[in-house]
């Protein structure tokens, strides 16, 4: 009788083992499956998202993004997700500076989803390739701006009759300048495959897919999983770990912040130019500024 | 235990954590820490000399060469006429410079009789823009007054359209053609506009809206190389003179067609011009704008009016000059 008991508790035992040791191993099992696949995988592909309005706020998160690939050793190419119509100026400038600097290092590849224009264009030309959808457009090379000139009130206090207050003539110049250092990019980076004159891309006009594989605004029509195999093929790994940096989300509090940010800003509604007239800063690439009516109320130098 | 016991393990510890932590912070020293080295990107891509555009010179005087003196010219401000004091401001400042009056009718002095009232007593009439219909008394009475030797000078903006401006002035092709009879264009006063604006990508003063253009024939192009005209609309002539044509490779907004475009013409006693920012005391000494200034000025204070036209209302009426009647081609 002792012995049947013994027999039973002892078998018992080994099942609560065997469970035991099934749901340890059930943890265990990815840990170690991931482990050899790492061991594996020769590098990382980081797809970095570029959305939205280029403003300020965006490009800090996107270049911080570049800076991690740069400084990380597994990272051997990034590919950068691009659905955006552009932006301001000075932040598209420096988008197109860090993906420059990170083009020099490694592999950098764009898929553009639904939109690359103007702003977005302009940061992903020192892309070694570009992949667009057959939907996707493309181009819009060029800058947008108010006129400017508009009278100050009486209210406003300035130092001299310049400040705040640009001429009509002094914006023109100013367009005109970006527009050649943007036109003038355009040529230097796609300027082997471009079809295109200087003239032509000036018109900004925007492409769709098809078209822009032609004229050589992009590369070739291919989706995103294209573009990560494409980079990962030009770093040289063929078997590859794939990383997101993906935007924080809420592109409200985006413009927000990047507003609120800048207390010298002044905006102001224009009969002439139906619209608002930023002062204190003013430039976008594709878009108009956002409109804060307690900036305006409150706006002072 | 004892606390005795404590102490190897204490003593172990704390050379461990040292050793370690002080390597992690000598390291750097020899390895010359992790700094990347960066290159100034920025810098090299900019090519300063391409991006570098520079202001356009502005000199010279508007003057005027004619000798007439004391001539009357009236200014539309009766139609909703888009057209700001300070575009009228260096013409108005040139004529009263030169001994000539300046006259404006707003709305309340155009009705009724008033507007001929003022016509008869004037040399010349300058329409800007106008954005309200002219009534038919009011067109005949330019007419008249036009036929008379009265000058008459149109300006006209892309967006109110050079078409628009003829329309409102009941001088369209639509209503005159079947009583005019002239060939092509049938505008009563020979001169008509494009729709859409005019740009050059080729050759430009600062945007390529700013469009240039050089002298053609007749007065208006004396002493004139070239102007700018900031968003211009492209003008007709039915046998008159292009005063100003715009240069090569300019195109037209609406068909994209590269040609050379009038931008000024001068049909007789009447002009028309394609833009009004030209007039504007910041674009005025561009180029040779101010020169054309001056020949506007001349051109309004150089007719030979004849007679009180227009005559009064009974007489139009028994003239019978309404928009729909025929009228002579300028």
């Amino acid at each position: 009788m002792n012995r049947d008991s013994s027999a039973a508790s002892a078998k018992a035992l080994f099942v609560v083992a065997i469970v035991a040791a099934v749901l340890v191993s059930s943890v265990l099992a990815p840990v170690a499956y991931d482990y050899t696949t790492s061991t594996q995988s020769e590098g990382t592909v980081s797809v970095i998202t570029v959305s939205g309005t280029i403003s300020a706020s965006t490009v800090d998160g996107i270049s911080e993004d570049l800076r991690n690939a740069r400084t990380n050793d597994s990272i051997e190419a990034v590919v950068l997700k691009v659905d955006s119509g552009g932006g301001y100026v000075a932040p598209s400038e420096r988008l197109y500076l860090e993906v420059l600097r990170t083009a020099e290092q490694m592999p950098v590849v764009a898929s553009v989803q639904g939109v690359g224009a103007s702003g977005a264009y302009y940061g992903m030309l020192p892309a070694d390739e570009i992949f667009v959808l057959s939907s996707t457009e493309v181009g819009s090379v060029g800058v947008v701006s108010s006129g400017g000139s508009v009278p100050l009130p009486e209210s406003v206090i300035r130092t001299g009759p310049d400040k705040a207050q640009p001429t009509a003539d002094e914006r023109r110049q100013t367009v005109e300048s970006l527009k050649r250092q943007f036109v003038g990019r355009v040529m230097q980076h796609r300027g082997d495959n471009i079809t295109l004159s200087r003239e032509e891309v000036a018109y900004a006009k925007t492409y769709l897919g098809p078209k822009a594989v032609e004229n050589g605004y992009a590369d070739q029509i291919g989706a995103l999983p294209t573009a990560i195999d494409r980079a990962a093929g030009m770093a040289g790994l063929e078997n590859y770990d794939v990383t997101r940096q993906e935007p924080p989300q809420s592109l409200g509090l985006v413009l927000l912040t990047s507003q609120t940010d800048n207390g010298t800003m002044i905006y102001k509604r224009s009969a002439q130019t139906n619209g608002l007239v930023p002062v204190t800063r003013p430039l976008m690439v594709d878009e108009i500024a956002p409109y804060n009516p307690e900036v305006n109320a409150n706006g002072s130098a | 235990m004892e606390a005795r016991d404590l102490t190897g393990p204490a003593v172990a510890f704390v050379v461990v954590v040292a050793l370690i932590v002080g390597g992690a912070a000598v390291l750097p020293i020899f390895s010359g820490g992790d700094t990347p080295e960066v290159s100034n990107l920025a810098q090299q891509q900019a090519d300063l000399d391409a991006v570098r555009v520079t202001a356009a010179d502005e000199t010279g005087e508007i003057t005027m060469d004619s000798d007439a003196t004391g001539k009357t010219v009236l200014v539309d401000k009766a139609h909703e006429n888009e057209f700001s004091d300070e575009k009228l401001s260096t013409l108005v400042n040139t004529l009263v410079e030169n001994g000539h009056e300046v006259r404006f009718v707003t709305q309340e002095q155009a009705r009724g009789s008033a507007w001929n009232e003022s016509l008869r007593s004037a040399d010349a009439l300058l329409v800007a823009n106008p954005t309200q219909a002219y009534t038919p008394e009011q067109l005949a009475g330019v007419r008249a007054f036009n036929d008379a030797g009265g000058r008459v000078l149109l300006l006209s903006d892309p967006a109110s359209s050079s078409g628009s401006i003829l329309s409102i002035l009941g001088l369209g092709a639509g209503s005159q053609q079947p009583s005019s009879g002239g060939p092509g264009l049938s505008s009563t006063f020979g001169v008509a506009g494009h729709s859409g604006y005019l740009f050059n990508m080729h050759e430009y003063q600062h945007n390529f809206k700013s469009i240039y253009a050089t002298a053609g024939r007749g007065s208006l192009s004396q002493d004139v190389d070239r102007v700018v005209f900031r968003g211009s609309v492209a003008v007709s002539t039915d046998g008159g003179q292009r005063a100003l044509t715009s240069i090569e490779q300019t195109k037209l907004s609406t068909t994209r067609r590269a040609d050379t475009y009038a931008v000024a013409v001068q049909s007789g006693d009447v002009a028309m011009v394609g833009d009004t920012d030209f007039l504007a005391p910041t674009d005025a000494y561009t180029a040779d704008n101010e020169a054309f200034i001056g020949n506007l000025a001349d051109f309004l204070v150089s007719g030979q009016k004849t007679g009180n036209a227009p005559g009064p209302p009974s007489t139009e009426s028994e003239n019978g000059t309404g928009p729909t009647l025929p009228m002579p081609t300028l």
